[in-house]
Protein backbone atom coordinates (compact mmCIF):
# COMPACT_ATOMS: atom_id res chain seq x y z
CA UNK A 1 0.00 0.00 0.00
CA UNK A 2 2.97 2.16 -0.47
CA UNK A 3 1.00 4.05 -3.15
CA UNK A 4 -1.88 4.43 -0.88
CA UNK A 5 0.05 5.85 1.97
CA UNK A 6 1.80 8.38 0.09
CA UNK A 7 -1.23 9.94 -1.02
CA UNK A 8 -2.78 9.62 2.64
CA UNK A 9 0.54 11.66 3.89
CA UNK A 10 0.04 14.21 0.74
CA UNK A 11 -3.66 14.59 1.30
CA UNK A 12 -2.93 14.99 5.08
CA UNK A 13 -2.82 19.07 6.27
CA UNK A 14 -5.83 19.04 3.99
CA UNK A 15 -8.27 16.46 5.59
CA UNK A 16 -7.19 17.76 8.67
CA UNK A 17 -8.74 20.62 8.10
CA UNK A 18 -11.58 19.39 6.94
CA UNK A 19 -11.94 17.53 9.81
CA UNK A 20 -11.29 20.84 12.10
CA UNK A 21 -14.23 22.21 10.25
CA UNK A 22 -16.20 19.39 10.12
CA UNK A 23 -16.00 18.78 14.19
CA UNK A 24 -16.81 22.82 14.20
CA UNK A 25 -19.74 22.23 12.51
CA UNK A 26 -21.57 19.38 14.53
CA UNK A 27 -20.40 20.87 17.40
CA UNK A 28 -21.96 24.55 16.24
CA UNK A 29 -25.14 22.72 15.24
CA UNK A 30 -25.74 20.14 18.88
CA UNK A 31 -25.31 23.41 21.26
CA UNK A 32 -27.99 25.43 19.04
CA UNK A 33 -30.57 22.11 19.69
CA UNK A 34 -30.96 23.51 23.57
CA UNK A 35 -32.54 27.10 21.94
CA UNK A 36 -34.89 25.14 19.80
CA UNK A 37 -36.38 22.12 21.58
CA UNK A 38 -38.77 23.97 23.26
CA UNK A 39 -40.06 25.96 20.59
CA UNK A 40 -43.33 24.47 19.37
CA UNK A 41 -44.29 27.59 16.98
CA UNK A 42 -41.41 26.04 14.47
CA UNK A 43 -43.34 23.06 14.11
CA UNK A 44 -46.39 25.22 13.48
CA UNK A 45 -44.53 27.29 10.97
CA UNK A 46 -43.40 24.21 9.36
CA UNK A 47 -46.80 23.13 8.71
CA UNK A 48 -47.66 25.82 6.86
CA UNK A 49 -45.05 25.74 4.58
CA UNK A 50 -45.24 23.86 0.60
CA UNK A 51 -43.99 20.22 0.35
CA UNK A 52 -41.14 21.09 -1.89
CA UNK A 53 -39.72 23.17 0.92
CA UNK A 54 -40.37 20.64 3.62
CA UNK A 55 -38.97 18.03 1.32
CA UNK A 56 -36.17 20.36 0.81
CA UNK A 57 -34.87 20.66 4.87
CA UNK A 58 -35.88 16.38 5.35
CA UNK A 59 -39.00 17.55 7.24
CA UNK A 60 -40.80 14.61 8.03
CA UNK A 61 -44.12 14.85 10.11
CA UNK A 62 -43.62 11.66 11.75
CA UNK A 63 -40.82 13.17 13.69
CA UNK A 64 -41.26 16.91 14.85
CA UNK A 65 -38.67 19.08 14.53
CA UNK A 66 -38.14 19.69 18.28
CA UNK A 67 -37.46 15.95 18.94
CA UNK A 68 -33.14 15.14 18.34
CA UNK A 69 -33.89 13.37 15.61
CA UNK A 70 -35.97 15.80 13.86
CA UNK A 71 -33.61 18.34 14.36
CA UNK A 72 -30.55 16.86 13.74
CA UNK A 73 -32.15 15.33 10.73
CA UNK A 74 -32.78 18.50 9.57
CA UNK A 75 -30.09 20.73 10.11
CA UNK A 76 -27.22 18.12 9.32
CA UNK A 77 -27.94 15.23 7.48
CA UNK A 78 -30.25 16.37 5.35
CA UNK A 79 -28.29 19.58 4.45
CA UNK A 80 -24.94 20.87 5.64
CA UNK A 81 -23.37 18.00 5.88
CA UNK A 82 -23.91 15.47 3.17
CA UNK A 83 -22.81 18.47 0.64
CA UNK A 84 -19.52 18.59 3.20
CA UNK A 85 -19.03 14.90 2.55
CA UNK A 86 -19.86 15.16 -1.33
CA UNK A 87 -17.76 17.92 -2.02
CA UNK A 88 -14.36 16.66 -0.15
CA UNK A 89 -15.41 12.99 -1.94
CA UNK A 90 -15.69 14.30 -5.14
CA UNK A 91 -12.44 16.28 -4.65
CA UNK A 92 -10.67 12.89 -3.26
CA UNK A 93 -12.17 11.10 -6.69
CA UNK A 94 -11.19 13.39 -8.77
CA UNK A 95 -7.60 13.69 -7.30
CA UNK A 96 -6.91 9.98 -7.22
CA UNK A 97 -6.30 9.87 -10.85
CA UNK A 98 -7.88 12.45 -13.10
CA UNK A 99 -6.01 15.40 -11.16
CA UNK A 100 -2.79 13.55 -11.07
CA UNK A 101 -3.16 12.71 -14.48
CA UNK A 102 -3.69 16.53 -15.50
CA UNK A 103 -0.28 18.31 -13.29
CA UNK A 104 1.56 15.35 -15.09
CA UNK A 105 2.69 13.80 -12.24
CA UNK A 106 1.26 10.46 -12.83
CA UNK A 107 4.03 9.60 -15.65
CA UNK A 108 6.99 9.88 -12.99
CA UNK A 109 5.51 7.63 -10.56
CA UNK A 110 4.06 4.93 -13.37
CA UNK A 111 8.07 5.32 -14.85
CA UNK A 112 8.65 2.85 -10.96
CA UNK A 113 7.78 -0.77 -10.86
CA UNK A 114 4.35 -0.20 -10.07
CA UNK A 115 1.50 -1.46 -12.50
CA UNK A 116 -1.45 0.73 -13.71
CA UNK A 117 -3.88 -1.69 -11.54
CA UNK A 118 -2.38 -1.17 -8.82
CA UNK A 119 -1.74 2.78 -9.33
CA UNK A 120 -5.28 2.92 -9.78
CA UNK A 121 -6.74 0.76 -6.72
CA UNK A 122 -4.24 1.86 -4.32
CA UNK A 123 -5.37 5.80 -4.82
CA UNK A 124 -8.81 4.93 -4.86
CA UNK A 125 -8.47 3.16 -1.23
CA UNK A 126 -7.01 6.04 -0.07
CA UNK A 127 -9.62 8.48 -1.06
CA UNK A 128 -12.14 6.16 0.20
CA UNK A 129 -10.09 6.09 3.08
CA UNK A 130 -10.09 9.71 4.03
CA UNK A 131 -13.83 10.28 3.00
CA UNK A 132 -14.11 7.33 5.57
CA UNK A 133 -12.29 8.92 7.96
CA UNK A 134 -13.99 11.87 7.73
CA UNK A 135 -16.40 10.18 8.38
CA UNK A 136 -15.41 8.90 11.48
CA UNK A 137 -14.98 12.47 12.75
CA UNK A 138 -17.80 13.49 11.92
CA UNK A 139 -19.82 10.78 13.86
CA UNK A 140 -17.50 10.68 17.00
CA UNK A 141 -17.64 14.46 17.53
CA UNK A 142 -21.40 13.80 17.31
CA UNK A 143 -21.39 11.28 20.16
CA UNK A 144 -19.52 13.05 22.19
CA UNK A 145 -20.68 16.38 21.72
CA UNK A 146 -24.85 15.47 21.55
CA UNK A 147 -25.24 14.10 24.63
CA UNK A 148 -23.97 17.05 26.93
CA UNK A 149 -26.87 19.35 25.00
CA UNK A 150 -29.69 16.44 25.20
CA UNK A 151 -29.15 16.30 21.05
CA UNK A 152 -29.08 12.35 21.14
CA UNK A 153 -32.46 11.60 23.27
CA UNK A 154 -34.15 9.07 21.87
CA UNK A 155 -31.50 7.99 19.40
CA UNK A 156 -29.52 5.16 19.67
CA UNK A 157 -26.01 4.22 19.05
CA UNK A 158 -26.90 1.90 15.83
CA UNK A 159 -29.36 4.87 14.05
CA UNK A 160 -26.79 7.37 15.14
CA UNK A 161 -24.04 4.87 13.52
CA UNK A 162 -26.54 4.03 10.26
CA UNK A 163 -27.00 7.68 9.63
CA UNK A 164 -23.41 8.66 9.16
CA UNK A 165 -22.55 5.59 6.88
CA UNK A 166 -25.75 6.61 4.77
CA UNK A 167 -24.22 9.42 4.26
CA UNK A 168 -20.77 8.02 3.71
CA UNK A 169 -22.69 5.77 1.33
CA UNK A 170 -24.06 8.78 -0.57
CA UNK A 171 -20.46 10.32 -1.09
CA UNK A 172 -18.71 7.27 -2.00
CA UNK A 173 -20.86 6.74 -4.46
CA UNK A 174 -19.60 10.24 -6.06
CA UNK A 175 -16.45 9.89 -5.07
CA UNK A 176 -16.33 6.94 -7.04
CA UNK A 177 -18.33 8.63 -9.97
CA UNK A 178 -15.60 11.52 -9.83
CA UNK A 179 -13.18 8.65 -10.02
CA UNK A 180 -14.12 7.10 -12.92
CA UNK A 181 -13.99 9.95 -15.00
CA UNK A 182 -10.86 10.66 -13.85
CA UNK A 183 -9.49 7.61 -14.83
CA UNK A 184 -11.36 7.45 -18.15
CA UNK A 185 -10.29 10.58 -19.35
CA UNK A 186 -7.19 11.64 -17.49
CA UNK A 187 -8.70 15.47 -16.96
CA UNK A 188 -9.63 16.83 -13.62
CA UNK A 189 -11.89 19.24 -14.92
CA UNK A 190 -14.62 16.93 -15.84
CA UNK A 191 -14.59 14.35 -13.00
CA UNK A 192 -15.62 17.47 -10.70
CA UNK A 193 -17.99 18.96 -12.74
CA UNK A 194 -20.09 15.61 -13.63
CA UNK A 195 -20.71 14.65 -10.33
CA UNK A 196 -21.20 17.95 -8.87
CA UNK A 197 -23.96 18.27 -11.98
CA UNK A 198 -25.26 14.88 -11.17
CA UNK A 199 -25.69 15.50 -6.99
CA UNK A 200 -27.34 19.11 -7.50
CA UNK A 201 -29.51 17.62 -10.72
CA UNK A 202 -30.82 14.66 -8.48
CA UNK A 203 -31.21 16.41 -5.58
CA UNK A 204 -33.56 19.17 -7.23
CA UNK A 205 -35.10 16.23 -9.17
CA UNK A 206 -35.59 14.63 -5.59
CA UNK A 207 -37.19 17.68 -3.62
CA UNK A 208 -39.02 18.58 -6.79
CA UNK A 209 -40.68 15.09 -7.93
CA UNK A 210 -43.19 14.76 -5.30
CA UNK A 211 -45.51 17.43 -7.07
CA UNK A 212 -45.66 15.43 -10.46
CA UNK A 213 -47.36 12.06 -9.08
CA UNK A 214 -46.84 10.49 -12.48
CA UNK A 215 -43.01 11.08 -12.51
CA UNK A 216 -42.65 9.63 -8.87
CA UNK A 217 -41.50 6.06 -9.53
CA UNK A 218 -38.50 8.02 -11.24
CA UNK A 219 -37.17 8.91 -7.34
CA UNK A 220 -36.36 5.49 -6.57
CA UNK A 221 -33.30 5.48 -9.20
CA UNK A 222 -32.26 8.63 -6.87
CA UNK A 223 -28.89 8.34 -4.66
CA UNK A 224 -30.98 10.98 -2.57
CA UNK A 225 -34.05 9.32 -2.21
CA UNK A 226 -31.95 5.91 -1.36
CA UNK A 227 -30.30 8.73 1.44
CA UNK A 228 -33.40 10.57 2.70
CA UNK A 229 -36.61 8.42 1.92
CA UNK A 230 -36.46 8.39 6.06
CA UNK A 231 -35.05 9.66 9.02
CA UNK A 232 -33.01 7.24 9.65
CA UNK A 233 -32.21 8.52 13.42
CA UNK A 234 -35.22 8.30 14.27
CA UNK A 235 -36.76 5.19 12.32
CA UNK A 236 -33.01 3.15 11.41
CA UNK A 237 -31.45 2.05 8.33
CA UNK A 238 -33.50 1.35 5.01
CA UNK A 239 -30.86 -1.75 3.65
CA UNK A 240 -31.16 0.29 -0.14
CA UNK A 241 -29.40 3.24 1.62
CA UNK A 242 -26.24 1.35 2.13
CA UNK A 243 -26.28 -1.43 -0.73
CA UNK A 244 -27.80 0.52 -3.49
CA UNK A 245 -24.75 3.50 -3.10
CA UNK A 246 -21.80 1.01 -2.31
CA UNK A 247 -22.93 -1.71 -5.29
CA UNK A 248 -22.93 1.26 -7.51
CA UNK A 249 -19.94 2.27 -6.38
CA UNK A 250 -18.02 -0.68 -6.94
CA UNK A 251 -19.54 -0.51 -10.71
CA UNK A 252 -18.07 2.66 -10.99
CA UNK A 253 -14.60 1.76 -9.60
CA UNK A 254 -14.47 -1.53 -11.40
CA UNK A 255 -15.11 0.67 -14.92
CA UNK A 256 -12.47 2.92 -13.82
CA UNK A 257 -9.95 0.75 -13.27
CA UNK A 258 -10.58 -0.62 -16.08
CA UNK A 259 -10.76 2.13 -18.49
CA UNK A 260 -7.25 3.60 -17.14
CA UNK A 261 -5.51 0.38 -18.04
CA UNK A 262 -6.55 0.04 -21.50
CA UNK A 263 -5.94 4.05 -23.00
CA UNK A 264 -2.71 5.99 -23.34
CA UNK A 265 -2.05 8.20 -20.70
CA UNK A 266 -2.20 12.65 -21.84
CA UNK B 1 21.72 -10.30 -20.03
CA UNK B 2 21.89 -11.12 -23.67
CA UNK B 3 20.03 -9.05 -26.33
CA UNK B 4 19.61 -5.56 -26.52
CA UNK B 5 18.75 -3.49 -24.25
CA UNK B 6 15.62 -1.35 -26.51
CA UNK B 7 14.47 -3.05 -29.66
CA UNK B 8 11.65 -1.48 -31.63
CA UNK B 9 9.62 -3.24 -34.57
CA UNK B 10 8.11 -1.20 -36.98
CA UNK B 11 7.07 1.00 -33.80
CA UNK B 12 4.04 3.45 -34.50
CA UNK B 13 2.31 6.07 -33.00
CA UNK B 14 -0.72 8.03 -34.45
CA UNK B 15 -2.90 10.70 -32.74
CA UNK B 16 -5.50 11.35 -34.58
CA UNK B 17 -4.14 12.32 -38.20
CA UNK B 18 -0.44 13.17 -37.22
CA UNK B 19 1.80 10.52 -37.59
CA UNK B 20 3.64 11.26 -34.15
CA UNK B 21 6.39 8.35 -34.69
CA UNK B 22 6.43 6.27 -37.89
CA UNK B 23 7.96 2.61 -38.33
CA UNK B 24 10.80 3.10 -36.15
CA UNK B 25 13.24 0.40 -35.78
CA UNK B 26 16.14 0.87 -32.94
CA UNK B 27 18.49 -1.53 -31.53
CA UNK B 28 20.00 -0.25 -28.06
CA UNK B 29 22.49 -2.47 -27.82
CA UNK B 30 23.62 -2.75 -24.00
CA UNK B 31 26.37 -0.93 -22.31
CA UNK B 32 26.08 1.74 -25.21
CA UNK B 33 24.89 5.09 -24.54
CA UNK B 34 22.22 5.68 -28.05
CA UNK B 35 22.10 9.24 -28.40
CA UNK B 36 18.20 10.12 -29.69
CA UNK B 37 18.46 13.86 -31.62
CA UNK B 38 15.68 15.53 -33.36
CA UNK B 39 14.01 18.87 -33.18
CA UNK B 40 10.90 19.89 -30.59
CA UNK B 41 7.86 17.68 -32.04
CA UNK B 42 9.74 15.31 -33.73
CA UNK B 43 8.72 12.10 -31.88
CA UNK B 44 11.72 11.95 -29.29
CA UNK B 45 9.03 11.99 -26.05
CA UNK B 46 6.31 9.86 -27.78
CA UNK B 47 8.54 7.35 -28.67
CA UNK B 48 9.94 7.40 -24.61
CA UNK B 49 6.40 7.38 -23.60
CA UNK B 50 5.84 4.20 -25.61
CA UNK B 51 8.51 2.31 -24.18
CA UNK B 52 7.74 2.98 -21.25
CA UNK B 53 3.95 2.48 -21.73
CA UNK B 54 2.53 5.38 -20.89
CA UNK B 55 0.91 5.46 -24.15
CA UNK B 56 0.38 2.41 -26.53
CA UNK B 57 1.89 1.74 -30.06
CA UNK B 58 -0.89 2.08 -32.81
CA UNK B 59 1.08 -0.43 -34.46
CA UNK B 60 4.58 -2.55 -34.54
CA UNK B 61 5.89 -3.48 -31.14
CA UNK B 62 8.69 -2.62 -28.39
CA UNK B 63 11.33 -4.96 -26.29
CA UNK B 64 12.87 -2.94 -23.03
CA UNK B 65 15.70 -5.19 -21.50
CA UNK B 66 13.84 -8.08 -22.93
CA UNK B 67 10.33 -7.80 -21.68
CA UNK B 68 7.27 -5.02 -21.43
CA UNK B 69 8.10 -1.42 -20.16
CA UNK B 70 4.41 -1.93 -18.84
CA UNK B 71 6.12 -4.92 -16.49
CA UNK B 72 7.33 -3.93 -12.83
CA UNK B 73 10.31 -5.86 -13.20
CA UNK B 74 11.49 -4.31 -16.08
CA UNK B 75 10.83 -1.04 -14.55
CA UNK B 76 12.72 -1.82 -11.84
CA UNK B 77 15.35 -1.86 -13.29
CA UNK B 78 14.60 1.32 -15.60
CA UNK B 79 15.96 5.30 -14.33
CA UNK B 80 13.64 7.60 -16.31
CA UNK B 81 14.53 11.27 -16.45
CA UNK B 82 11.81 13.03 -17.50
CA UNK B 83 12.28 16.61 -19.55
CA UNK B 84 10.26 18.22 -16.66
CA UNK B 85 9.87 16.22 -13.15
CA UNK B 86 6.62 17.12 -12.06
CA UNK B 87 6.22 16.26 -8.75
CA UNK B 88 4.01 17.65 -5.81
CA UNK B 89 6.08 20.92 -5.04
CA UNK B 90 5.54 19.73 -1.49
CA UNK B 91 7.90 16.88 -1.56
CA UNK B 92 11.37 17.14 -0.51
CA UNK B 93 13.98 15.17 -2.50
CA UNK B 94 14.36 13.16 0.47
CA UNK B 95 10.51 12.50 0.13
CA UNK B 96 11.20 11.90 -3.70
CA UNK B 97 13.85 9.21 -3.17
CA UNK B 98 11.94 7.60 -0.19
CA UNK B 99 9.01 6.88 -1.83
CA UNK B 100 10.52 5.81 -5.01
CA UNK B 101 12.96 3.32 -3.12
CA UNK B 102 10.34 2.18 -1.36
CA UNK B 103 8.46 1.42 -4.53
CA UNK B 104 11.94 -0.19 -6.11
CA UNK B 105 12.49 -2.03 -3.12
CA UNK B 106 16.41 -1.97 -2.97
CA UNK B 107 17.78 0.76 -1.52
CA UNK B 108 21.56 2.03 -1.56
CA UNK B 109 21.12 4.95 1.10
CA UNK B 110 24.69 5.51 0.67
CA UNK B 111 25.08 5.89 -2.76
CA UNK B 112 22.02 8.01 -2.58
CA UNK B 113 23.71 10.36 0.00
CA UNK B 114 26.81 10.67 -2.22
CA UNK B 115 24.75 12.04 -5.27
CA UNK B 116 22.64 14.24 -3.13
CA UNK B 117 26.07 15.54 -1.76
CA UNK B 118 27.43 15.32 -5.76
CA UNK B 119 24.99 17.57 -7.21
CA UNK B 120 24.84 19.67 -3.74
CA UNK B 121 21.42 19.03 -3.06
CA UNK B 122 19.11 19.99 0.63
CA UNK B 123 17.26 17.16 0.93
CA UNK B 124 15.04 18.42 3.31
CA UNK B 125 14.02 21.17 0.74
CA UNK B 126 10.14 21.45 -0.91
CA UNK B 127 10.83 20.94 -4.60
CA UNK B 128 8.33 23.25 -5.14
CA UNK B 129 10.86 25.75 -3.37
CA UNK B 130 13.69 24.90 -5.79
CA UNK B 131 15.27 26.52 -8.95
CA UNK B 132 14.70 25.27 -12.37
CA UNK B 133 18.47 23.55 -12.17
CA UNK B 134 17.87 22.17 -8.77
CA UNK B 135 15.03 20.53 -9.67
CA UNK B 136 16.56 18.99 -12.41
CA UNK B 137 19.31 17.87 -10.13
CA UNK B 138 16.48 16.27 -8.34
CA UNK B 139 15.26 14.70 -11.25
CA UNK B 140 18.98 13.12 -11.88
CA UNK B 141 19.40 11.91 -8.26
CA UNK B 142 16.06 10.06 -8.31
CA UNK B 143 17.10 8.59 -12.06
CA UNK B 144 20.18 7.45 -10.88
CA UNK B 145 19.50 6.51 -7.16
CA UNK B 146 18.85 2.74 -7.88
CA UNK B 147 22.07 2.10 -10.18
CA UNK B 148 19.58 1.05 -12.85
CA UNK B 149 20.65 -0.91 -16.56
CA UNK B 150 19.17 1.17 -18.36
CA UNK B 151 18.94 5.32 -18.14
CA UNK B 152 16.36 6.70 -20.15
CA UNK B 153 16.74 10.52 -20.43
CA UNK B 154 14.85 13.21 -21.67
CA UNK B 155 17.21 16.34 -22.51
CA UNK B 156 18.94 15.55 -19.17
CA UNK B 157 20.92 18.49 -19.42
CA UNK B 158 18.48 21.42 -20.16
CA UNK B 159 18.23 24.16 -17.30
CA UNK B 160 21.86 22.83 -16.01
CA UNK B 161 24.76 24.98 -15.49
CA UNK B 162 28.07 24.22 -16.73
CA UNK B 163 29.87 23.08 -13.93
CA UNK B 164 26.93 20.97 -13.20
CA UNK B 165 26.72 19.79 -16.89
CA UNK B 166 30.10 18.31 -16.41
CA UNK B 167 29.43 16.27 -13.03
CA UNK B 168 26.37 14.86 -14.67
CA UNK B 169 28.86 13.67 -17.48
CA UNK B 170 31.18 12.06 -15.17
CA UNK B 171 27.98 10.19 -13.61
CA UNK B 172 26.50 8.85 -16.74
CA UNK B 173 30.23 7.92 -17.87
CA UNK B 174 30.38 6.02 -14.17
CA UNK B 175 27.11 4.64 -14.93
CA UNK B 176 28.21 3.46 -18.02
CA UNK B 177 31.35 2.08 -17.30
CA UNK B 178 29.54 -0.08 -14.24
CA UNK B 179 27.47 -1.53 -17.66
CA UNK B 180 24.33 0.72 -17.89
CA UNK B 181 22.72 1.35 -21.23
CA UNK B 182 22.00 5.04 -21.88
CA UNK B 183 19.39 6.19 -23.81
CA UNK B 184 19.80 9.86 -24.66
CA UNK B 185 16.94 11.96 -26.01
CA UNK B 186 17.60 15.25 -27.12
CA UNK B 187 17.24 18.54 -29.87
CA UNK B 188 20.82 19.90 -28.17
CA UNK B 189 23.78 18.94 -30.34
CA UNK B 190 26.13 18.88 -27.43
CA UNK B 191 25.29 17.18 -24.90
CA UNK B 192 24.66 14.19 -26.95
CA UNK B 193 27.90 14.43 -29.13
CA UNK B 194 30.05 14.18 -25.09
CA UNK B 195 28.20 10.91 -24.36
CA UNK B 196 27.08 8.92 -27.46
CA UNK B 197 28.42 6.58 -29.38
CA UNK B 198 26.06 5.90 -31.96
CA UNK B 199 22.45 8.28 -32.89
CA UNK B 200 19.51 8.03 -34.48
CA UNK B 201 18.18 11.50 -36.16
CA UNK B 202 14.60 11.52 -35.62
CA UNK B 203 12.80 13.73 -37.78
CA UNK B 204 8.27 13.97 -38.03
CA UNK B 205 8.67 10.57 -36.89
CA UNK B 206 11.05 8.72 -38.91
CA UNK B 207 14.36 8.23 -38.30
CA UNK B 208 16.46 9.80 -41.13
CA UNK B 209 19.40 8.68 -40.34
CA UNK B 210 21.10 6.16 -37.57
CA UNK B 211 24.99 5.88 -37.73
CA UNK B 212 28.04 6.20 -35.23
CA UNK B 213 29.08 9.21 -33.84
CA UNK B 214 32.66 9.22 -35.87
CA UNK B 215 31.08 8.07 -38.76
CA UNK B 216 28.69 11.26 -38.97
CA UNK B 217 31.59 13.36 -38.04
CA UNK B 218 33.02 11.90 -41.34
CA UNK B 219 30.07 13.09 -43.35
CA UNK B 220 29.87 16.31 -41.17
CA UNK B 221 30.27 19.53 -43.10
CA UNK B 222 33.27 21.84 -42.22
CA UNK B 223 33.34 25.66 -42.86
CA UNK B 224 36.55 26.68 -44.11
CA UNK B 225 37.81 29.89 -44.68
CA UNK B 226 40.25 31.38 -47.02
CA UNK B 227 42.44 34.50 -46.43
CA UNK B 228 44.07 35.28 -50.21
CA UNK B 229 46.43 38.17 -50.87
CA UNK B 230 44.40 38.35 -53.91
CA UNK B 231 40.91 38.71 -54.81
CA UNK B 232 39.58 35.53 -54.54
CA UNK B 233 37.43 33.76 -57.41
CA UNK B 234 35.35 30.39 -56.11
CA UNK B 235 34.98 28.99 -59.12
CA UNK B 236 37.34 26.42 -59.48
CA UNK B 237 36.35 25.66 -56.03
CA UNK B 238 33.09 25.85 -56.66
CA UNK B 239 33.53 22.71 -59.76
CA UNK B 240 34.73 20.75 -56.45
CA UNK B 241 32.06 17.32 -56.01
CA UNK B 242 32.93 17.64 -52.10
CA UNK B 243 32.39 21.27 -51.78
CA UNK B 244 28.77 22.07 -51.12
CA UNK B 245 29.29 26.27 -50.93
CA UNK B 246 31.57 28.56 -52.47
CA UNK B 247 31.46 32.45 -52.27
CA UNK B 248 34.07 35.49 -52.20
CA UNK B 249 33.82 38.46 -49.90
CA UNK B 250 37.17 40.23 -51.30
CA UNK B 251 40.25 38.40 -50.58
CA UNK B 252 38.07 35.86 -47.83
CA UNK B 253 37.03 32.43 -49.76
CA UNK B 254 33.95 30.87 -47.89
CA UNK B 255 33.70 27.18 -48.56
CA UNK B 256 31.02 24.08 -46.60
CA UNK B 257 33.15 20.88 -47.50
CA UNK B 258 31.29 17.68 -47.28
CA UNK B 259 33.54 15.01 -46.27
CA UNK B 260 37.03 14.88 -47.11
CA UNK B 261 38.78 18.56 -47.35
CA UNK B 262 41.62 16.73 -49.50
CA UNK B 263 40.88 18.33 -52.69
CA UNK B 264 40.25 21.80 -51.48
CA UNK B 265 43.22 21.71 -49.65
CA UNK B 266 45.19 20.39 -53.08
CA UNK B 267 43.11 22.98 -55.26
CA UNK B 268 44.57 25.86 -52.49
CA UNK B 269 47.88 24.95 -52.78
CA UNK B 270 48.36 26.73 -56.11
CA UNK B 271 47.11 30.12 -54.44
CA UNK B 272 48.86 32.74 -52.37
CA UNK B 273 47.28 31.98 -49.31
CA UNK B 274 47.51 34.25 -46.30
CA UNK B 275 45.22 32.40 -43.59
CA UNK B 276 42.74 29.28 -42.89
CA UNK B 277 40.24 29.45 -41.12
CA UNK B 278 38.37 26.54 -39.73
CA UNK B 279 35.42 25.82 -38.01
CA UNK B 280 35.37 22.30 -36.21
CA UNK B 281 33.25 19.87 -37.44
CA UNK B 282 30.05 20.50 -35.90
CA UNK B 283 26.98 17.68 -35.38
CA UNK B 284 25.01 20.55 -35.70
CA UNK B 285 25.84 20.83 -39.32
CA UNK B 286 25.12 17.36 -39.88
CA UNK B 287 22.03 17.71 -37.94
CA UNK B 288 20.89 21.36 -40.04
CA UNK B 289 21.97 19.28 -43.24
CA UNK B 290 19.47 16.59 -42.39
CA UNK B 291 17.03 18.88 -41.15
CA UNK B 292 16.87 21.09 -44.05
CA UNK B 293 18.25 19.48 -47.00
CA UNK B 294 16.25 16.58 -46.97
CA UNK B 295 12.56 17.63 -47.92
CA UNK B 296 10.89 13.40 -47.32
CA UNK B 297 7.80 14.24 -49.25
CA UNK B 298 6.32 14.02 -46.06
CA UNK B 299 3.57 16.65 -45.06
Amino acid sequence: MIVARRMLADRRRATAWWAIGTAALVVFTVALYPAVKDQAQVEDLLKTMPEAFRNMIGYDAAVPMTSPAGYLHARLFSTVAPVLFLVFGIGAGAAAIGGLEETGRLEPLLANPVTRARVAAERYAAAIGLLTLLGVVFAVTLAASGRPAGALAGISAGHLIAAAAAMLALAVLHLSLAYAIGAATGRRGPSVAIPAAVAIGSYLIHSLLPMAEALAPVRYALPWYWYLQRNILAQGLPPAALIAPLAMSGVLFAIGWAAFQRRDLR
Amino acid sequence: MNGPAIHTDALTKRFGTLTAVDQLDLRVERGEVFGYLGPNGAGKTTTIRMLLDFVRPTSGTSQVLGGSGADPAVRARIGYLPADLPVDPRWTAQTLLDFYGDLRGRRDRTWERTLLDRFDLDPSRPVGELSTGNRRKVGIVQAASHRPELLILDEPTSGLDPLLQQEFLILIRELVTDGATVFLSSHVLPEVEALAGRVAILREGVVVAQAGITELRRTARTRIDLRLTVPADPAPFAALPTVVEATADGDLLRLVVEGSVDAVIKTAAALPVEQIITHEADLEDVFLSYYTTQDGGRS
